[in-house]
């Protein structure tokens, strides 16, 4: 539980996404987590990001955890209902996978399967909530389990919302705590002017948030991703400095080591580093954590 | 038709029970058909919370309407003048009629005060059964005019499953197993050749895959 010790005791955590595989060879998968195991406090597997069908989360975290590396599970309540979210989180406790983080998911009609039906049997905060009960040795209907899972459960949370949305936020923040959440995940950000709005209402020395750095992977990325994803906010300063920049892909490398090094200077409790398919960057991206 | 049940008076009662001036708001079509929510149901309805706020000193004023129907601008705006008088709408229309009421007059709480079940018939007086799910890609032809969507506890599409049993569900015996019925069908029409033919994958985008849907019919829009 390094993850857990590292982020209760206020040392600064490194997390990293880590995409399984769509098929059976997971071996770029394990040799990507492997380049940077001892750097990586854990390695988040995201549970069919943008509901593209490829391995679980619960397979790809059992995986990591077979080699060595700690995991953060994902959980979703797009494509299990709450018998099998149950029995998936019991599954990965007994297993030795205790870091899980609940996420809503994606419509379907983002993803590659756009023909499925969504479940949503359960919303976000029920979610949570059996997590809670679990811990407290109690299932969804209140029948009590032959031993219960210690869970580090996270959460996500936008932190760029700004007048009567951030209020918003700010009580799903609370609500979120109050159904057990320990730490929260945020998308990607890439400056700390967007998030001030929030950071004026959060103590982050009490609530630990870890926010998402995005390696972006060019400046047409960049443009899309601050037209089409409104909760992003990426700065005129960071088109630009790629506009400018001779070697751009190098460029982008250095815009996520620099933001890294920004969010530990203000005190966030760690960093989650998404690359997104180019998970080989990670250990020129987190080269300076590297003994 | 949309088939709802009246909702239990206590559960009304304690929806309505901060107003003092209340609509009581039924529906001509679907819902007097299956007697939840047609004008007989707004008297009986409005005597017995009449009944209750009066034997609980309690001055509550219900007055009853019944439109045409609840899920169309036309018939919607015959309250337009009169929606300011009251505190709030007891609708025992749809949930279609609900919200579409509740879409017109913004500020005037529009409350439910019946359970929408599902899309059905009338077996006879008392009992509906569901027939539709209304997943917008239509299978009936190919399935003896039985939908499996609606009427197979699994929503096989190729079945029937292991849990079928002397023609019932595994569900129980009070339930006919969908594909039995469909076999049967298929076989007094002499095409179980339609039987043998897989069905493909289902197609979920047209259901609710998709999020909330909407038909246009760009030909006869004015």
């Amino acid at each position: 539980m390094q993850f857990k010790n590292k982020v209760e005791s206020g040392e600064f955590a490194i997390l990293a996404e880590i995409e399984p595989p769509k098929g059976v060879d997971t071996t770029v998968m394990v040799e990507n987590a492997q380049r940077v195991k001892g750097v990586v406090d854990a390695f988040i597997v995201p549970e069919m990001s943008n509901a593209v069908m490829r391995m679980s989360s619960l397979g790809g975290s059992l995986l990591l955890n077979s080699k060595g590396m700690e995991s953060v599970m994902q959980v979703c309540c797009r494509d299990r209902n709450r018998l099998a979210l149950q029995g998936d989180i019991l599954a990965a406790c007994a297993s030795g996978v205790k870091n899980i983080i609940a996420v809503k998911g994606v419509d379907p009609g983002n993803g590659d399967h756009h023909q499925t039906r969504a479940v949503y049997d359960i919303s976000l905060s029920e979610l949570l909530n059996t997590m809670q009960l679990f811990q407290e040795g109690k299932d969804m209907a209140g029948i009590n389990l032959k031993g219960s899972p210690e869970i580090f459960v996270g959460s996500n949370i936008t932190m760029t919302a700004t007048g009567s949305l951030l209020d918003k936020e700010l009580e799903e923040l609370r609500s979120k705590v109050d159904s057990g959440t320990d730490y929260f995940v945020t998308p990607p950000v890439f400056d700390m002017q967007s998030v001030n709005s929030f950071l004026k209402k959060v103590d982050l020395s009490k609530t630990h948030i870890i926010p998402t750095v995005l390696l972006l992977k060019s400046l047409g990325m960049a443009r899309y991703i601050s037209k089409v994803m409104p909760h992003v906010k990426i700065p005129d300063s960071v088109i630009k400095r790629l506009q400018e920049a001779p070697d751009k892909a190098r460029e982008c490398t250095r815009i996520s080591m620099d933001m890294i090094e920004t969010l530990k200077s203000e005190g966030f409790s760690g960093v989650n580093v998404s690359t997104i398919g180019w998970e080989n960057k990670l250990p020129e991206i987190l080269g300076v954590f590297a003994d | 038709m949309i088939v709802a049940d009246k909702k239990p008076i206590d559960e009304v009662i304690e929806t309505i029970k901060d107003y003092e001036k209340i609509l009581l708001l039924g529906c001509n079509e679907c819902v007097t058909v299956c007697e939840a929510g047609g004008k007989k149901e707004v008297e009986v309805l409005a005597s017995a919370l009449r009944m209750y706020f009066l034997n609980n000193g309690k001055k509550v004023s219900i007055e009853e309407k019944t439109l045409e129907r609840q899920c169309d601008h036309e018939y919607l705006e015959e309250i337009r003048d009169v929606i300011d008088q009251y505190d709030a709408v007891l609708s025992l229309a749809c949930g279609v009629g609900v919200q579409f009421t509740a879409d017109k007059y913004l500020s005037t709480p529009v409350l439910p005060g019946v359970n929408t079940c599902f899309l059905g018939a009338t077996e006879k007086r008392g009992v509906w059964t569901e027939r539709c799910q209304a997943c917008g890609k239509c299978i009936l032809a190919s399935t003896g005019g039985i939908c499996p969507v609606s009427r197979c506890a699994k929503r096989v599409m190729n079945g029937p499953c292991g849990g079928s049993t002397n023609g019932k569900c595994e569900l129980g015996p009070d339930t006919d197993c969908a594909w039995q019925l469909i076999i049967n069908r298929l076989e007094a029409m002499g095409k179980m050749d339609e039987y043998e033919k897989l069905s493909p994958l289902k197609d979920w985008a047209t259901d609710r895959a998709g999020g909330p849907r909407t038909v246009e019919r760009e030909d006869i829009q004015s």
